[in-house]
């Protein structure tokens, strides 16, 4: 990312019962059970369907609906199991030159796995973007990060 | 790792400076990290624990009311107290090989704690104990010489 997108990175991190591998699967294959739509962080206005990773380094983040249509979320710029995965995050609203991106790591912690989850880019989404739905950044980010607590809570609970 | 009840909020001159420290020095993990945007690095926010467990916040000096006992010639208005489970000894010297400041070296405590004081590298206070034995409320009376009134013990 740009120097601009690493001043607004959110940092989330939990510790979880399993190996760096299991947690990596459970990441990648099970987010559709884990992840749960926000209101907030819709990837396109007024729908929710459920995630998930075409594996691999040319793999892909989408979002399926309930019609069978799919959103490309992004697309996979690191893919290296089961320590570090890097995916492209943009919402449809995003004009060609706005993104955000998301970096994941596991690792070993003792008997447990450390992961964290770093999303950088909201700085480059201005204040006025439906996307940031007119949060000034410091409070959007707090959204976010406890949104993501939760959602590492979940994961936490399948790994 | 439940949200805990309480929850310390720890302001320093230099929080991402501090962050690298505890986690030296103390051993404990962020589990949440919001930088301040470029032009006012004090509006940022992080959190971190210890193995997993409890939650403290680290922040800057985001207004004027807020600072670090290094803005205070060393002041203090609190001192977070953190129950370990382990070494306690291996502990303190982890602190102390990162410079760390002991202000009281590991003791046994009459109610059944190890326990060492220290202060870190802005002028906070911790105190880290870790429970070693337990005491039954007649002994702990021996050893302050008078009785606990408290309906529980310990």
């Amino acid at each position: 990312m740009t120097q601009q997108g690493q001043a607004s990175r959110v940092l989330l991190a939990i510790r979880v019962n399993a190996t760096p591998a299991r947690a990596f699967a459970a990441f990648t294959e099970e987010i559709g059970q884990w992840w749960r739509p926000n209101g907030l962080f819709e990837f396109r206005r007024g729908r929710s369907g459920v995630l998930s990773f075409e594996p691999g380094s040319n793999g892909r983040l989408i979002e399926t609906y309930e019609d069978g249509t799919i959103f490309v979320i992004g697309e996979v710029r690191l893919w290296e199991p089961p320590r570090r995965l890097v995916v492209a995050w943009r919402q449809e609203s995003f004009s060609p030159d706005q993104s955000t991106e998301l970096h994941v790591r596991f690792e070993e912690a003792g008997e447990q796995t450390r992961v964290t989850v770093e999303h950088f880019g909201w700085d480059t989404i201005p204040q006025r973007h439906a996307a940031r739905h007119g949060f000034p950044l410091g409070a959007f980010q707090l959204r976010f990060a406890e949104w993501w607590q939760v959602m590492l809570r979940n994961l936490r609970d399948r790994a | 790792m439940e949200t805990p009840t309480f929850t310390s909020s720890v302001h320093y001159q230099d929080p991402k400076a501090a962050l690298a420290w505890l986690e030296n020095a103390f051993g404990f993990e962020v589990t949440m990290a919001i930088d301040g945007p470029p032009e006012a690095p004090a509006m940022c926010h992080y959190e971190m624990s210890v193995g997993g467990r409890g939650r403290i916040m680290i922040g800057g000096q985001w207004e004027e009311t807020v600072k670090s006992p290094k803005s205070l010639g060393g002041a203090n208005t609190q001192v977070v107290h953190v129950m370990l489970t382990g070494d306690l000894d291996a502990h303190c010297e982890r602190a102390r090989a990162a410079g760390a400041r002991i202000l009281a070296e590991p003791a046994d405590e009459f109610y059944g704690d190890r326990r060492y004081r220290v202060a870190d590298l802005e002028g906070h206070r911790w105190s880290f104990s870790v429970h070693v034995r337990d005491v039954s409320r007649s002994e702990a009376e021996a050893a302050l010489g008078q009785p606990i009134v408290a309906k529980d013990w310990p």
